[in-house]
């Protein structure tokens, strides 16, 4: 039903999967709404909202700029407190690593709490394949393990899945039908995984921050799991990006004010756990032994890039994919990697080396710079949006149209009297294709968004001046309009079926 | 705190890959960078909160006061006692009221004072930790209906509990049992998370305890469904119990 098929070459095709499902999109249109609505309400509770994104710009920014300087000590801190640090270059090293570590300890069992680095090293895939199950312990990573799929929003990683489909994947565990009631469901997986974090060999946790001054890793969460991973089990590997890092627990501050505001609305997580060594001698719970692996994999090609390193003062909240009217559309499996929305459609890209590999995951993104406004440290993705098309025009992987659309791009934005004149003639020359108040031609540019809306035509006022009543517009439920619309779409998707391909014209 | 002597061959292999790797990864970063290595600590002008943050205090009726409002709203039960006699009190009754058999405590000075198993039916079995758990401490928690800890400090602003490990305070006290009582003396309880998080930064990296945890009411989860669900793995009942 709900379809997670990443495997279909394009963010066009896998859009189609997910329009084609009702639940998803009404699901991820509630969840981002509920999440986008908890933001504005705790920062207008804040206040001062603006000072506090900036500092927390201001602190990654510094961080990054000297990454090698605090990562260095971080390193020799944690090494100090007694963990065992490891340096990866790329994710066969990082998987390598954690392999190691698991074969020596000979364990059976490693049980997760969330982590996006282990789904970018698909380690689960690769633990698996020397006979060690991995567990996902967050409820909603659970779920969607039990599925055998990835997350599709990166705060609320089952957002796809009804309660119908939850309960049949937990019936199945069970062993008998367990009732499609929330608190039924979520005690059953409770009792489970308790088992499981009892006996587990190894918890696997991510790592939200690590705190270059004292060598500590920090943990946020709701649920406990993270806490439970990294209390129980001997042994605890912590899989880190390597710009994780922020200098001292006083900035900590700052990212615990942004962070959970930004992803849920909350004032703080229930949980946020500074995690510093293994266990005291004298302390009778913790790990005996904890590793840390830092990883690379394709971070350090964003240092020194004037476009995309501010890419590595990502917090991981979720924001931008709340804030984002293409991903409420289509959902997050549809970007075709474990990282979705604004914050996706760079990431995934950035982090590989071979332009060639490029997916046409930039192209899912109407530029409207919502998800620059929504996110806590004023990461300027819709911009490096437009960066990642030019780089892939420039390297010849573009459309020939856009390759002229961008050098156009470059040359009118450029200078605001030719760009006020471009509006001033396309004002005029669309006279020729608007009907009612609409371009349904699809010809030109225009062609592959046409196929399903019709473009409107350009405005008598400027965007800014209309930014107010377009939002309204984005985030209201759909109108006749687009029901029609939506009718069209139905019928357009069952004449393709039928004709057995997902190709565009 | 160098183990190497008595760690196994792997670990120690792996540990001297990791030192030789850390150079050339570390200079690989300022490379990237367009620099030579920062021999000296950077010039951190923007450390921590806005100044004007840093500034806010609330006087001990204020945060009292919005300790227990922000700690409510997240589905936490609070309360303020005027001594420890009333806390003892208040537990006994809740812990009779759910029909607890078993409580777990931390081996802390404020809880021997509480006296608390006076205060229970003898068929209450009190354990307390790192002490009388048959050196088996998280199946003694895991047991436990009940665990109860006293805090480390308390954060007015974000309705936070703030809980240290060390060998008489154990982290699956507040964590395994399915519910949680949380004791606050009143002078512990600040008006930041900053304050509490500046202590950190001055005790440095030899002095803090392998575990700090900050607890802002029961454990939740929004997955299914975006249904609100309480006591996913943590306590879904926690009791903060400010005293004095």
């Amino acid at each position: 039903m709900s379809g997670a098929n990443t495997n279909l070459p394009t963010v066009k095709e896998r859009a189609n999967e997910a329009l084609k499902d009702d639940f998803l999109r009404k699901a991820v249109r509630f969840t981002t709404e509920r999440l986008r609505h908890g933001k504005k309400t705790a920062s207008e509770l804040l206040g001062n909202w603006e000072e506090w994104r900036e500092r927390g710009r201001q602190i990654r920014l510094h961080t990054i700029a000297h990454l090698d300087y605090y990562l260095n000590l971080f390193a020799d801190n944690a090494r100090a407190n007694g963990v065992h640090v490891h340096f990866a270059e790329t994710a066969t090293d990082a998987v390598r690593i954690a392999l190691s570590i698991a074969k020596n300890h000979e364990a059976r069992t490693v049980v997760k709490s969330k982590s996006m680095v282990t789904e970018e090293l698909h380690l689960n895939q690769e633990l698996k394949k020397i006979g060690v199950e991995a567990i996902e312990a967050d409820l909603g990573e659970y779920i969607i393990q039990l599925a055998g799929e990835m997350p599709s929003h990166i705060i609320i990683p089952a957002i796809h899945k009804n309660r119908f489909q939850i309960a049949e994947l937990l019936s199945e565990v069970a062993g008998e039908k367990l009732s499609a009631d929330t608190k039924i469901l979520a005690g059953f997986v409770r009792k489970k995984l308790r088992e499981k974090f009892l006996e587990a060999d190894i918890g696997m946790t991510g790592c939200n921050f690590a705190i270059a001054e004292t060598g500590s890793m920090v943990l946020f969460e709701n649920e406990g799991n993270a806490r439970m991973v990294s209390t129980l089990p001997r042994v605890q590997i912590t899989l880190m990006g390597m710009e994780r890092i922020i200098p001292s627990w006083a900035d900590l501050e700052v990212m615990a004010t942004l962070l959970p505001r930004s992803a849920t609305g909350q004032k703080l997580t229930v949980y946020m756990s500074g995690i510093t060594g293994p266990r005291r001698k004298e302390d009778g719970d913790g790990p005996e032994e904890m590793h840390i692996i830092i990883v690379d994999n394709g971070r350090s090609l964003q240092l020194g890039d004037p476009e995309f390193q501010e890419l590595l003062n990502c917090i991981r909240c979720g924001a931008c994919l709340n804030a984002c009217p293409v991903y409420r559309h289509i959902g997050g499996h549809a970007y075709g990697g474990p990282y979705s929305g604004p914050i996706g459609a760079v990431l995934t890209p950035a982090l590989k080396k071979n332009v060639a590999e490029w997916d046409d995951i930039a192209n899912a993104s109407s530029l409207c710079g919502a998800c620059y406004e929504a996110c806590p440290v004023k990461i300027p993705l819709h911009e490096m949006l437009v960066y990642l098309r030019r780089r892939k025009v420039e390297a010849g992987h573009g459309q020939a149209a856009e390759g002229m659309a961008m050098k156009g791009f470059g040359a009118v934005m450029g200078n605001a009297r030719r760009y006020r004149l471009a509006l001033k003639l396309g004002r005029i020359g669309q006279k020729l294709v608007v009907r009612d108040g609409g371009i349904r031609a699809k010809i030109g540019p225009l062609k592959g968004w046409n196929k399903y809306r019709i473009a409107p035509s350009i405005a008598k006022e400027t965007f800014q001046e209309r930014w107010r009543t377009l939002e309204q517009e984005i985030r209201v439920e759909p109108n006749e309009t687009s029901r029609s619309a939506e009718a069209r779409l139905k019928q357009v998707l069952q004449e393709r079926s039928s004709k057995g391909g997902h190709l565009h014209g | 705190m160098d183990k190497t002597k008595d760690q196994p061959d792997w670990l120690a292999e792996l540990d001297a890959q990791s030192r030789a790797r850390q150079s050339s990864f570390i200079d690989g970063i300022s490379q990237k960078l367009g620099r030579a290595r920062p021999k000296t600590p950077p010039v951190h002008p923007f450390r921590g909160a806005p100044d004007f943050w840093k500034s806010m205090d609330w006087p001990l009726e204020e945060r009292i006061a919005r300790f227990m409002e922000n700690f409510q709203e997240t589905g936490g039960h609070a309360a303020h006692l005027p001594d420890w006699a009333d806390v003892r009190q208040f537990i006994a009754e809740r812990a009779a009221e759910m029909g607890a058999k078993s409580i777990i405590r931390q081996h802390q000075p404020e809880l021997e004072q509480l006296q608390l198993e006076q205060a229970l039916p003898p068929d209450v079995k009190v354990t307390v930790w790192n002490q009388d758990t048959d050196g088996d401490n998280i199946a003694r928690a895991a047991e436990a209906d009940i665990g109860v800890v006293a805090v480390d400090y308390a954060i007015a602003y974000t309705g936070s509990l703030t809980v240290m490990s060390s060998g008489g305070k154990g982290r699956s006290v507040s964590l395994l049992p399915p519910v949680l009582f949380a004791i606050i003396p009143v002078w512990r309880l600040r008006t930041r998370l900053g304050e509490v998080l500046a202590e950190f930064d001055q005790a440095g990296r030899e002095h803090l305890p392998a575990g700090i945890h900050f607890i802002s009411g029961p454990s939740r989860s929004a997955d299914i469904e975006n249904d609100l669900t309480i006591g996913v793995h943590g306590p879904g009942i926690v009791y903060a119990l400010i005293v004095g």
